[in-house]
């Protein structure tokens, strides 16, 4: 249950496992060749389209247009046009939601799911479903569910008198009504992380904090949450890189919109390179939101230092 | 202003055909018994086995007009020899599809259809497409009993480039129509409009929403909105982009429509309109809940089939309504055309004359999956007895016909224009000054354009 | 709860009320597992009922629960208008060889990744995770095109390897790592080769983990949307973008929306629920999505 923190934590420090013994340089040299298969692989699928889309950045190219070198006219288009610079801001409140709501009920998700209780397994794993279910399939039902006049959403609504949403069909209620799919998709997964955080918690300061008469509440928001922390953070980092990324939801039950209501970095993407063909365009917008990217899951894995250290 | 010219001249076609259609019953029998000897005897002398064993693919965009050229496609199989394989695709795939594979110079498919109120610029600048010329003027390639005069001439005038070339045949032309809910009408007695003003009037009696019941309801979903805008500004006979290649999106006549616009979808259109395309228009409107739909003719035959719609039988179908200044018909079509890549040109070709032949054409008619391209289709009587649709339908088609004008403009960044342009629409509806987001999205298309008219 | 349980044995006389209190939590417990269950459910549940309704009772208001008049006539009418019998098999190949194809090589590559403890290695495969998928859309469709690829289902084996690839590099690599070293080294002494120690040793022992590895990228090659929507034709298409394309034109049958929706979804949920001891477990290793 430990390796995803351990794994997560190597890319803050090194980390030497006591008992272990050292390899010598030559046989981790010979390790080594046990990946180089797969690394032929992936550099020569990933590599190609690397290359390209850097090479397409720096040319201005639509389709069925003639090719032309312009330096970084793209990237300073990009600065430029308000609509990119709203994609952005969009995808980062997009992202702060989809990444603290499934954050919060997958915590508390998790330590309900701990307790010992009868069909325990089965619970888990049927809470697992969602993202493990095809996500088109289930854009698709909620998209149903959603429809403003024949919506079984709005009837439940209407049962306890609470008002019809327009869910994906209002500019101001397209982004929360996402990320309300997002956060029931993704939930499961911190719920996972976060369980495997327990079940690796060592038992002693439980029971001397029992013995000095502390209540449950107080165990769980002294103890069991501070020590579960880098696990919540490891979560919080996985799921900040898939809800920037998120597009599959998005795409398939608004497309970006009402308007541009819902058009985040990738499916502005998405429009400038299959909709308006602009591939050198669309290659800039690949490079600036590949480091935007990785500057966010820099950021939190710094902070998860801190917290680690503190 | 060959467009105009067009128009008038299919009006002169229609009405011949119309007229003809109890008169002359028998010179519609021509697909069983060829009207003259010599006819049948060149048609029967023709090689549609010329080609036999060979195999295409044809690249088809989902849609009932589809849907029947894949359900008899072994006629065309056994006709000449030649294997078939469609490929039926949603419209926003199939496009991007075309794009991608004519771009990487090696396309997968030899025959595909083609939007010419999207694509038609960005085909004919790619030359993509074959010229078709030369196999239709030759008697080894095209039999005689095709007919090409046939043709409705405003639906050649689409499939043509400007330079000349004739890359597609033409396959349907679409106008747009006022749907409308006979039951809903009466109950109120209100008279079904003509006029934009009158519309808004009769949306404004109909409306009753604590009641369910919308007034009005059409595409507010950006993009797919456009030509909801662009065939009102028809109503003040002003083009999105003039002759000239110059935007008129600013114009008074641009904002009236937008304006127009903004008040039937923010007060009459059901919550939630901003993300309607027209599925979601059409779902509406066959559950009874929105007195008047505005779209394209080919979306009639769910709403007629009691097993789908709840108001079969109660639509009442009405030409678009006339602006203060003119009254048209927007009008789209498709043609299908050869990859000019294709190394199966001949018999590409020939799946491109069966799927527009007068079989199929009246096909279409009779499945009421759009208006056909030929004028033999109307006066087809097998196709009218065998309507899925009411007569009136067919009435009105004809009836737009007569009017009929192209309502998107023929540039290339046409999905661009949709896309800007759709955004300030679906703003509008927001609340958003109509004035203002047509000033914006002109300032943000006038570069694209520009652009696009300098290579 | 056994925090609680353990606690409170003070005084006899409070016993009964100490009872009560923890009945009330027990049932409050099992209410805050019903809240958070009910989403899940009822989104399946709604999904299954929409499939098995004639159209009439999927557009009716209020809405209907529970089928008045079930029918599998929406499963037929999938089958019936487009093949999906092809795009399963299509599926059903895809990710299955994109899984086999990870194994062989995501395995030795996780056992050397854990041996040799390269970190850096462990980054590459984060930041292959980083990428967004979109970006290699374009590029790969003219590579394919130019080896005669495209239209194949090479094409989509090779791209869905991008998914299947990290993730079972990361699963294996944790199980390698806990794995008790002595072992292996014991046989390195007795002149083993690290090659056989590998076959003999380390794979044999490591097999609960490849088939979560197998079970995972299996999962997240089947559900993958984008990838297969431009690189697939006629013949070479996935099921997620069947569904997908029937969702575009035809909103009024929300019935077969929702069986297409099932038949695409149901193989894995099955698959997790067969397997689900696994599932809990591997997921928590890996922490993976594609």
């Amino acid at each position: 249950m430990v390796t995803t923190q351990h794994r997560i934590s190597w890319l803050g420090r090194r980390q030497a496992r006591p008992g272990q013994p050292v390899s010598s340089y030559s046989r981790r040299g010979r390790y080594l060749l046990f990946v180089v298969p797969a690394i032929v692989v992936t550099l020569a699928v990933i590599i190609f389209p690397w290359l390209y889309t850097i090479y397409m950045s720096v040319h201005d190219w639509q389709v069925g247009m003639p090719r032309i070198y312009i330096g970084l006219e793209n990237y300073a288009n990009l600065i430029n046009d308000t609509r990119f610079r709203e994609a952005v801001w969009r995808t980062f409140v997009y992202t702060v939601f989809a990444v603290v709501c499934p954050t919060v009920v997958g915590t508390i998700a998790a330590l309900f799911f701990h307790q010992e209780f009868p069909l325990r397994g089965l619970v888990r794993t049927v809470y697992l479903l969602p993202m493990i279910a095809t996500p088109v399939a289930i854009a698709l039902v909620w998209t149903m569910m959603f429809h403003p006049q024949l919506g079984v959403l709005n009837y439940l609504l209407s049962l306890v008198g609470i008002p019809p949403s327009r869910w994906i069909y209002d500019q101001d209620t397209v982004i929360p009504t996402l990320v309300l799919v997002e956060t029931w998709q993704w939930t499961p997964l911190v719920m996972l992380i976060v369980l495997g955080g327990l079940a690796s918690l060592p038992s002693e300061p439980f029971e001397s904090a029992l013995i000095d008469g502390a209540s449950t509440f107080q165990i769980t928001r002294d103890l069991t949450l501070p020590l579960v922390m880098p696990f919540i953070m490891v979560a919080v980092v996985l799921r900040t890189i898939d809800a920037l990324k998120s597009f599959d939801i998005i795409y398939t039950m608004t497309q970006g919109g009402p308007g541009t209501a819902s058009e985040t970095i990738n499916i502005y993407l998405y429009l400038q390179a299959f909709a308006f063909f602009r591939i050198g365009q669309a290659s800039a917008v690949v490079l600036v939101f590949f480091v935007i990217i990785v500057a966010c899951s820099l950021v939190l894995l710094w902070v998860r230092q801190k917290t680690r250290w503190a | 202003m060959s467009e105009r010219q067009g128009i008038r001249y299919s009006r002169r076609r229609v009405l011949q055909a119309t007229a003809g259609a109890v008169a002359a019953g028998t010179l519609a029998r021509h697909r069983a018994l060829p009207a003259s000897a010599s006819l049948r005897q060149e048609a029967a002398d023709f090689d549609w086995q010329r080609f036999k064993g060979e195999e295409i693919t044809v690249l088809l965009v989902t849609n009932s007009r589809s849907d029947i050229l894949v359900q008899h496609q072994s006629e065309f199989e056994e006709l000449t020899g030649i294997k078939v394989n469609a490929d039926v695709v949603p419209e926003q795939q199939q496009r991007q599809k075309q794009v991608i594979e004519f771009t990487s110079g090696n396309p997968s498919f030899d025959v595909t259809v083609v939007s010419w109120h999207v694509q038609k610029g960005l085909f004919g600048r790619g030359k993509w497409l074959l010229d078709l010329r030369e196999f239709l003027n030759d008697p080894t390639m095209t039999p005689p009993d095709y007919d090409f005069d046939d043709f409705l001439p405003s639906a050649v005038t689409f499939s043509t480039q400007p330079d000349g070339t004739m890359d597609t045949l033409p396959l349907f032309t679409d106008y747009w129509i006022m749907y409308w809910n006979k039951e809903l009408f009466e109950a109120k007695g209100v008279e079904f409009p003509t006029t934009l003003d009158d519309v808004v009037a009769a949306a404004e009696a109909l409306h009753d929403p604590d009641n369910g019941i919308y007034g009005f309801v059409a595409r507010g979903l950006k993009n797919a909105n456009v030509p909801v805008w662009t065939c009102f500004m028809q109503g003040w006979d002003v083009k999105p982009v003039d002759d000239e290649g110059q935007l008129q999106t600013t114009t008074e006549a641009a904002v009236e429509a937008a304006t127009y616009y903004q008040r039937l979808l923010r007060d009459f259109a059901p919550p939630g309109v901003t993300g309607f395309n027209w599925n979601e228009c059409q779902t509406t409107f066959s559950q009874g809940t929105a007195a008047m739909w505005f779209d394209g003719i080919g979306f009639a035959t769910p709403l007629e089939d009691p097993e789908q719609s709840k108001v079969a039988g109660k639509v009442g179908y009405g030409l678009q309504p006339a602006g203060p200044v003119a009254h048209h018909s927007g009008m789209f079509g498709d043609g299908i055309g050869v990859t000019a890549q294709s190394n199966k040109q001949g018999p590409a070709y020939f799946y491109c004359l069966w799927a527009t032949n007068k079989v199929n054409q009246a096909r279409f008619l009779a499945a009421g999956a759009g208006s056909p391209a030929r004028a033999s289709a109307y006066n087809d009587p097998e196709a009218l007895a065998n309507l899925v649709v009411p007569q009136e339908w067919v009435d009105t088609l004809v009836a737009s016909g007569q009017i009929g004008l192209p309502s998107l403009p023929e540039i290339v960044p046409v999905t661009e224009f949709r896309d800007i342009f759709g955004i300030a629409l679906t703003n509008m509806i927001e609340g958003a000054d109509p004035a203002e987001e047509l000033q914006k999205a002109t300032e943000e298309f006038q570069p694209i354009l520009e652009r696009s008219l300098q290579s | 709860m056994g925090i609680a349980s353990t606690a409170v044995a003070r005084k006899p006389e409070r016993l009964a009320a100490v009872h009560l209190r923890r009945y009330l939590r027990r049932i409050g417990f099992f209410l805050c597992i019903a809240i958070l269950l009910s989403p899940v459910l009822f989104v399946f549940f709604w999904m299954l009922s929409l499939s098995l309704k004639p159209n009439v009772e999927n557009t009716a208001y209020p809405p209907v629960f529970i089928p008045r008049h079930p029918t599998l006539e929406n499963f037929r009418a999938v089958f019936e208008k487009s093949p999906f019998d092809l795009y399963t098999r299509n599926s059903v190949i895809v990710a299955t060889a994109s899984t086999l194809l990870s194994l062989i090589l995501g395995v030795p590559a996780g056992y050397g990744i854990a041996k040799a403890k390269s970190h850096g290695l462990a980054l590459f495969v984060l930041i292959a995770r980083m990428t967004p998928g979109l970006s290699y859309l374009i590029p790969w469709f003219m590579l394919f095109r130019s080896l005669g690829l495209n239209n194949t289902l090479w094409a989509l084996i090779i791209t869905h390897l991008i998914i299947g690839l990290p993730i079972t590099i990361w699963v294996m690599m944790g199980f390698f790592e806990d794995l008790h070293p002595e072992i292996e080294e014991a046989a390195l002494v007795d002149g083993a080769g690290i090659w056989s120690a590998f076959r003999d040793i380390a794979v044999p022992l490591a097999r609960p983990g490849m088939i979560v590895a197998a079970i995972l990228s299996f999962i997240f090659s089947w559900n993958n949307f984008i990838f297969a929507v431009v690189l697939a034709g006629r013949e070479t298409r996935t099921l997620p973008v069947a569904v997908f394309n029937i969702l575009t034109f035809e909103q009024l049958v929300w019935g077969e929306l929702a069986a297409a929706a099932l038949i695409v979804t149901a193989p894995v949920l099955v698959l997790t629920l067969l397997v689900q001891r696994h599932i809990v477990v591997g997921l928590t290793a890996g922490g993976m999505k594609g």
